[in-house]
C-alpha cells in the first residue's frame, strides 16, 4: 500500500515537468519557386506552320511562379525565337507567340497583364504580390513561304526566369 | 464514379515540376582563402525533368564574372537540395549583382517546347 502511494505522489510529482514550454520556430524568407506545369506542344495545322495554340491542335504552356513575399521578384518569360533541334531547314522562320497572365490566386494579380513590359520575344511581369500566378505561353512558327516544313522532330525552348529586384 | 474520375484528372493536371533557390539576397563574407568573398546558396530541384543547373555569377548589365564554385552545373535529384558555395574574387564584389542557376534541359520529344527555368538571387551589397 505504501510502495502504491509512493509511486502515485511520484508520478503526480513528476507530471508537471512535462509540460514545460516548447517553442516552435521558424523563418519566412522571400522565395520564388518555378513551377512548370504545362510543356506545351506544337499543333501542325497547315504544311508550313507549327503552333501550340488549341485552334491549332497545339496545347499552351503554362508556368507558375510562387512568390512567397510581395515585391521581392520579377517574372521574364522569352517565348521561342529558334528551334533548339530540327530537321535541316533551308529558308527563314517567322516566329511569333505571346505570353498573358493566366490563372491567379489573387484577384489583384490580374492587374500584371495591363503593366506588363514586353520587347522582342521577352516579357516582363513585376511580381508586386505573394501568392501563385499562372503564365500562359503561346508560340508559332511559319516556314519560309509558306513551305512544307521537313519531315522530323522540332522542340523550342521557353525561358521563364524569376529575377530578384 | 464521375467524382473519382475527376479526382484523377485533378491529380493529373496538378503534376507540376518547380525550381527553387535561396536565400533571395545573399550575403559574401570573407571565406578562408584571402582576397575571395563566399556566397552560401541552396537550390531545391523539384523538377523531374531536370538533373543539371548551371550557376553563373552577372553583373547589373547581365554580363558573366569569373567565379569559383566546387562545380559550374551541379547534378541534383529529383526532389532533393543542395547547398553550394560561391566564390568571388574581392575585386569582383562590387561588379557582382547576380547569382543565377539556370535548368540544363534535354532535347525532348516531337514538336514540343522545352521550359528552361532561371532564378537569380541579388547579392546583398555592403554599407
Amino acid at each position: 500500500m505504501i510502495k502504491k502511494l509512493a509511486a502515485i505522489i511520484v508520478l503526480v510529482s513528476a507530471t508537471p515537468l512535462l509540460a514545460v514550454d516548447s517553442p516552435i520556430g521558424g523563418v519566412v524568407q522571400p522565395k520564388c519557386s518555378v513551377w512548370t506545369d504545362i510543356s506545351g506542344v506544337y499543333g501542325h495545322p497547315l504544311p508550313y506552320k507549327l503552333s501550340t495554340l488549341p485552334a491549332d491542335g497545339g496545347v499552351l504552356a503554362s508556368i507558375r511562379y510562387d512568390i512567397a513575399q510581395a515585391d521581392y521578384y520579377k517574372a521574364k518569360i522569352t517565348h521561342p525565337n529558334s528551334f533548339s533541334s530540327s530537321p535541316t531547314l533551308s529558308d527563314a522562320v517567322a516566329w511569333t507567340g505571346s505570353s498573358i497572365v493566366g490563372q491567379v490566386s489573387v484577384t489583384e494579380m490580374s492587374a500584371y497583364e495591363a503593366a506588363k513590359v514586353t520587347y522582342n520575344n521577352v516579357t516582363e511581369f513585376d511580381m508586386t504580390l505573394a501568392g501563385s500566378t499562372w503564365f500562359t505561353v503561346s508560340s508559332t512558327a511559319s516556314y519560309g513561304n509558306t513551305k512544307s516544313l521537313p519531315a522530323g522532330s522540332y522542340t523550342a525552348m521557353i525561358k521563364a526566369e524569376c529575377i530578384a529586384k | 464514379m464521375y467524382s473519382k474520375v475527376i479526382l484523377f484528372l485533378g491529380l493529373l493536371a496538378s503534376q507540376a515540376y518547380a525550381h527553387e533557390m535561396t536565400p533571395t539576397y545573399p550575403e559574401l563574407n570573407p571565406s578562408y582563402i584571402d582576397g575571395v568573398s563566399v556566397a552560401n546558396m541552396k537550390l531545391f530541384n523539384r523538377r523531374s525533368d531536370v538533373e543539371y543547373y548551371k550557376i553563373e555569377v552577372l553583373t547589373n548589365d547581365w554580363k558573366p564574372l569569373p567565379f569559383a564554385s566546387t562545380s559550374k552545373v551541379i547534378n541534383i535529384k529529383y526532389s532533393k537540395s543542395k547547398l553550394f558555395s560561391v566564390y568571388i574574387r574581392t575585386e569582383d564584389v562590387e561588379k557582382a549583382v547576380y547569382i543565377c542557376t539556370e535548368s540544363k534541359v534535354f532535347k525532348g520529344a516531337n514538336q514540343v517546347t522545352l521550359i528552361s527555368s532561371r532564378i537569380c538571387s541579388k547579392i546583398k551589397q555592403s554599407e
